[in-house]
């Protein structure tokens, strides 16, 4: 028993812990105010699906070392392609084309990382501003509604046996994300990249696709994001997502993914973005002004991020 | 991430309104046409507020952003459901995020708030977020946007909004005084779908178009970001060295543009902006280049809101669409101007320097 427990990295399961906490404060402080109902529950699980899709995205891209900075700018451009071809086309084709061009842009980053050898950080920070400007452009600012019922109950606001298809969503993108993560070659070799890039290469792994797939999931996963805050407002606009970066690296980090790579896990980026909302959702609760919440907010991010992330002896 | 300022505070993409609303008229009206009601013409009897009291109503404040602008309606607004024993439960900042705002909407409605006092962010996209509060009966009173296909009276009680209008027309009459009714003018305008910014906007330059004459707009630029005003005015001044006057959309980036001026050295050419700020108003008062500032009475917003909002409570008929006035603010009236606008006294410097 014991040495089974000497094998358990407590580390690891900080985050976990720290969620648990949070919610059992929550549920006390608020057990008046509404927090444990299973309306507000749900609630919290809609309002993050966004969230974590594209946190999964971004563990692989950690995972790998590198960063995706243009995940928001992604969101407004795939939302407003699906609504606008929704204007004319039926929603299949939009959900086509709003993934469809999620994939290219992964590609445009992803090849210009991977074979042009340009630092993530500086090749994304580029495309981020030059799709936001393509966003801002593409529908001249204006919001495009969506009116195809079908799309906008799959992706946003129907439900399944009470259950917001959202959160399907939500288990489908975390349930395969971990998978691949975890228990295939492709994301063992996501680690290996991320650990020693060289190392990697000398055992005969192609860090250069390595590199280019991470940012294509990463792009891709922001496109879903989009589809899915499109059927959530039955529209789209050129501000979505705009302010979804900060939140998917906190989540990712809070969860245990390192930003240096080499050590990643979607379970933990989707309790990380589950706690972003509780708390969130919790502060509004307990009745806080708008600047209390940020410096609680705050504060509670430091100290996981202390806790998850604290490097012993160093 | 970059519009973090009052000004943009009306904020709306405004697909329907922009081609419906205001401007064209000459005067503010309401996003199907409806006369404006000033403000001062809302009012509760001594029975109505006793019948609030015992009601034990419950209120949530759902802003689009924190500013200046948001702290005085909410103080206005604070104020006055404090004074009808009404509680407010709980207040949020969506951060300009339509996404966020309907989630806000959906967190607050877990604490069941009798009233809710918001400015959606896009007609679009907040029709979907408001629609849960109307369902579960909370009574709705907006801050100048309208989503699309809401009805007065059904959907919510009243739009509570500044005199738009008026703000911009009030910029430019007050920039034509500054300089004799003549001169050559930059327009730095918000280039972005803002219903709020682009009512004003679009109000100065009509207003200097159709009302002055001896007075031209030989620049226009778009801004969105406002740290970026220094170097766009510095670029302004340099294409136009002979500039008299210049109108900028709202206060912080009017502060990048005081930058340029001071930077090139030149302490003639009159800016006016809108929105009071603590640097501008300084510069206006110690005879700098500013010649005045338009401001909105923000404290009377809260405080209109709130009384629709009890009107609503109290099933009386609210007027749709109501307006409070604009202030032009000048290095003679700044004082009152302030208490009048954010209900607090002007900032010490500005006073001391006066």
């Amino acid at each position: 028993m014991t040495s089974a427990l000497r094998g358990i990295d407590p580390s690891r399961y900080v985050v976990h812990v720290g969620f648990l906490l949070i919610f059992a404060l929550f549920a006390v402080v608020l057990k008046d105010d509404g927090f444990l109902t299973s309306t507000n529950l749900l609630n919290i699980a809609q309002q993050t699906a966004p969230v974590t899709v594209m946190a999964v995205g971004m563990v692989f891209v950690f995972t790998a070392g590198e960063i995706d900075l243009s995940i928001g700018s992604v969101v407004a451009i795939s939302a407003l392609i699906a609504a606008t071809v929704m204007r004319e086309y039926a929603w299949p084709l939009a959900v086509v084309a709003g993934l469809g061009t999620g994939i290219g842009i992964g590609l445009l980053n992803g090849a210009l990382v991977a074979y042009a050898r340009l630092p993530s950080f500086l090749v994304t920070l580029a495309t981020m501003g030059l799709l936001a400007g393509v966003a801002r452009w593409l529908t001249n600012l204006q919001s495009v509604p969506i009116t195809q019922n079908l799309f906008n109950n799959l992706f946003g606001a129907g439900r399944l046996a009470g259950i917001p298809s959202l959160v399907f969503w939500t288990v489908a993108v975390v349930g395969i994300g971990h998978f691949i993560h975890r228990e295939t070659r492709f994301g063992a070799h996501v680690h290996a990249t991320g650990d020693n890039a060289r190392a990697a290469r000398a055992i005969g792994i192609r860090i250069e696709q390595v590199r280019l797939a991470v940012l294509v999931i990463s792009a891709t996963t922001a496109a879903l994001a989009g589809l899915l805050y499109a059927g959530r407002l039955h529209g789209a606009r050129y501000t979505l997502g705009e302010t979804d970066l900060l939140t998917v690296i906190a989540a990712v980090i809070v969860g245990g993914t390192h930003l240096n790579g080499g050590i990643g896990t979607v379970t933990g980026a989707l309790i990380g973005s589950l706690l972003m909302g509780m708390l969130n959702n919790g502060l509004i609760l307990m009745g806080l002004s708008v600047s209390e919440q940020m410096m609680v907010r705050g504060l509670i991010i430091l100290a996981a991020v202390a806790l998850t992330l604290r490097e012993p002896n160093r | 991430m970059l519009l973090t300022r009052r000004t943009i505070a009306g904020l709306l993409l405004a697909t329907t309104l922009l081609t419906t609303l205001p401007a064209m008229a000459g005067e503010t009206i309401g996003p199907n046409g409806e006369k404006a009601t000033p403000a001062s013409a809302l009012s509760l009897t001594d029975a109505d507020k006793a019948k609030l009291k015992e009601g034990s109503h419950t209120a949530a404040l759902l802003w689009h952003t924190s500013s200046d602008f948001v702290t005085a309606v909410t103080a206005g607004a604070t104020d006055t459901f404090k004074e009808l024993g009404i509680e407010v439960v709980a207040t949020t900042d969506a951060g300009f995020d339509a996404a966020r705002q309907k989630s806000d909407v959906e967190t607050v409605l877990a604490k069941q708030p009798s009233v809710i006092l918001a400015l959606p962010l896009d007609p679009v996209t907040s029709a979907e977020a408001f629609r849960p509060a109307i369902a579960s009966g909370t009574k709705l009173v907006l801050l100048s946007n309208q989503p699309k296909d809401f009805a007065a009276g059904q959907d919510y009680v009243a739009i509570v909004t500044d005199d738009l209008f008026q703000m911009g027309k009030q910029a430019a009459d007050a920039l034509a005084a500054a300089l004799g009714g003549q001169g050559k003018v930059a327009w730095i305008f918000h280039d972005a779908a803002y219903y709020v910014t682009n009512q004003r906007d679009n109000a100065f330059k009509e207003t200097i178009q159709a009302q002055h004459p001896g007075m031209t707009i030989v620049a226009e630029q778009g801004i969105t970001d406002p740290a970026r005003a220094e170097e766009i005015a510095s670029a302004l001044l340099l294409q136009h060295p002979n500039l008299d006057g210049i109108y900028v959309t709202w206060a912080e980036p009017a502060e990048g543009v005081l930058s340029a001026l001071r930077a090139a050295g030149n302490s003639t050419t009159k800016v006016v902006t809108l929105d009071l700020s603590e640097p501008v108003a300084l510069d206006m008062v110690q005879d700098g280049n500013v010649a005045a500032i338009v401001a909105d009475e923000a404290y009377g917003l809260g405080v209109a809101m709130a009384t629709a909002g009890a009107y609503g409570l109290l099933g009386k008929e609210a007027p749709p669409f109501i307006v409070a006035p604009a202030l032009t603010v000048t290095k003679a009236n700044v004082a009152e101007a302030w208490q009048a606008s954010l209900h607090r006294d002007a900032p010490a410097s500005v006073l001391e320097a006066q």
